[in-house]
């Protein structure tokens, strides 16, 4: 796909993950807008995926280590097919829904690990990483982190291992948008130098745009280049990115839009949703 | 199959052997390899040892991803950095999911623990896991049984922990008895004065209680429970063969064997239960000495039931 292509596949993920909150009446919209044109790259442009044989063996594998931006990877899976026809009624975060509030796999074809527990993804993607060596396929693994959630220590136990075995069929992506629930990530913690704690653990790491998409689609082939390093690919975000009055607004964190400010997404974003 | 002393060295056999014939089979270790007794599993399967190093929540999330991919992950390390360090990582990316992992805690208990101190024992391991759901737990007594019960684990699709120890438990079971999938195994049957129900590795001091026992007239039954949580009715069975029974369990007397016994006992056959095991921290010592120490010698255990019974 061009760009242009991928921003208006950007744009529908984002207003059919703002119309789950709305209708929902719950869920995290911020982070899942901060995201969306790297998921947009992933699942239209990047991915091996078969969305009519979901457990296709040598199928690239996806991991939402930040699972509570999960909307966008329904709302991908939806219009890619997984469900059948694109999902009318998404019911979020509802009882009985398979669209749990953090992605559940058992529930929701298409989510290849239960996630949403900050942290963890770095290291199950290091174990499918190392099932896909072991069993001699040529698939990636791709784990998309929050830049908060790298407070975590199991993420750097996980990205130890990651060096450690020389996992090369690891892409990571790290939403560093500079938010976590609570505020800052600086404020937070003192210090958000991503990049820098990735090198240091032998990763080869890139920074980028993380709306950019001819950035995000080179940052892919050149971690695909790597032999012998996973990689880290450190894209600064904007948190809420595609709505201006959402964009850096960290109460939109978790928030849900009322009716005049879905009307108002629904004309920025390129009229109804998918 | 390999020979074996002890429930480490009996899980790496157990693993080793099996590892001929499924090339599904990996040993996650996160720097137990030694303590596991596991470096000739290494040697033999080298691209299936999986070392972490000292990351018990990655070495679980490994494992967990391996899963995913169709293996069959062992990851074994002390029962507490299991149960406690990775509880979340065992309960939410394998347990939620149900995803086909196993786990070997080692030192759990004071049998198992001995000479480390409290940081290396563990006797809440059981209670932790009793209270997520999909896992299976299985308490073997013995090297040959835990040798058995890992080959069971293997067998069994989910998650499943085994309860090991430091290679210092007694020998009970013949190295060709089969670990009991009914859970329970009747091993003494002296009369219906009470039931002695045990698990773990304090079974061959329960015998022996039993046995001291029957010579003073006090007529018992000893049941060895192997699997936790399960409906059991041969379990229910025993329950109505008298008015009063004991746990006995190298655990913490809340959530472990005891727990479980006055549960199918309140639900079924309400009888008088007395849980006998750990109610406070041990310490360092030599692991039969411990083990008397807290009130698991033969003669300790033999007196105090003698007193209560009647």
């Amino acid at each position: 796909m061009n760009n242009r292509e991928l921003k208006s596949c950007a744009d529908k993920l984002r207003l059919e993950a703002l119309r789950m909150v709305y209708e929902g009446g719950d869920g995290h919209p911020g982070p899942a807008f901060s995201i969306a044109d790297i998921i947009s790259v992933l699942y239209y442009d990047e991915m091996r995926l078969d969305p009519t044989n979901p457990d296709w063996e040598d199928r690239d594998r996806l991991i939402l280590s930040k699972g509570h931006a999960c909307t966008i990877v329904y709302a991908a899976l939806s219009t890619k097919g997984y469900f059948g026809e694109p999902v009318k009624d998404f019911h979020l975060r509802e009882l009985g829904s398979r669209f749990q509030g953090h992605p559940v796999m058992n529930k929701t074809v298409g989510i290849d690990i239960t996630s949403g527990s900050l942290g963890n993804g770095i290291a199950i993607g290091a174990g499918m990483a190392l099932a896909g060596k072991y069993l001699g396929k040529d698939y990636n693994v791709i784990v998309i982190a929050g830049d908060g959630e790298l407070q975590e220590g199991v993420a750097w136990e996980g990205a130890n291992v990651a060096t450690g075995r020389k996992l090369d069929n690891m892409i990571l992506f790290v939403d560093k948008n500079g938010w976590q629930s609570g505020g800052s990530v600086e404020d937070t913690v003192g210090a958000n130098n991503i990049a820098e704690r990735f090198t240091a653990f032998g990763w080869y790491t890139q920074e980028i745009d993380g709306h950019d998409y001819t950035a995000i689609k080179d940052a892919i082939a050149a971690a695909k280049k790597q032999s012998g390093k996973p990689s880290a690919i450190v894209c600064s975000c904007v948190k809420g990115k595609g709505l201006p009055f959402m964009e850096n607004d960290n109460s939109w964190h978790k928030r849900t839009p009322t009716a005049e400010e879905y009307a108002q997404a629904k004309k920025i974003l390129g009229g109804d949703s998918i | 199959m390999t020979g074996f002393h002890g429930t480490r060295e009996a899980f790496a056999a157990a693993l080793t052997d099996m590892s001929k014939t499924d090339d599904r089979l990996f040993f996650i270790s996160p720097d137990s390899l030694k303590a596991m007794r596991a470096t000739g599993f290494a040697d033999a399967y080298p691209d299936r040892y999986i070392e972490v190093g000292i990351a018990e929540q990655a070495s679980v999330d490994v494992a967990a991803g391996l899963a995913t991919c169709g293996m069959i992950p062992f990851v074994a390390t002390y029962a507490g950095f299991l149960t406690m360090r990775a509880c979340e990582q065992m309960r939410t990316f394998v347990a939620y999911p149900n995803l086909n992992v196993k786990f070997i805690g080692i030192n759990a208990g004071l049998i198992g623990g001995e000479r480390e101190g409290v940081t290396h024992q563990f006797y809440e391991d059981l209670a932790i896991l009793s209270a997520i759901p999909n896992f299976t737990i299985y308490t073997p007594a013995d090297a040959a049984q835990t040798y058995k019960a890992v080959e069971m684990a293997a067998g069994v699709r989910g998650p499943v922990y085994i309860r090991a120890a430091s290679g210092r438990e007694e020998d009970v079971y013949g190295l060709d008895a089969p670990f009991n999938p009914e859970g329970m195994t009747l091993l003494r049957d002296y009369g219906s004065d009470t039931v002695l129900f045990a698990s773990g590795f304090i079974l061959d001091r329960v015998l022996a209680c039993a046995d001291r026992l029957h010579k003073k007239g006090i007529q018992v039954k000893v049941a060895d429970v192997n699997i936790l949580g399960i409906p059991n009715p041969k379990i229910v069975e025993l329950l109505g063969t008298g008015s009063r029974v004991y746990t006995i369990e190298d655990h913490n007397i809340n959530g472990g064997l005891g727990s479980y016994i006055c549960h199918l006992a309140c639900e079924n056959h309400p009888v008088k239960v007395e849980r006998i095991g750990l109610k406070t921290f041990g310490e360092s010592g030599p692991a039969k000495e411990l083990a008397d120490h807290y009130g698991f010698s033969p003669e300790a255990l033999e007196k105090h039931i003698t007193q209560t019974l009647k």
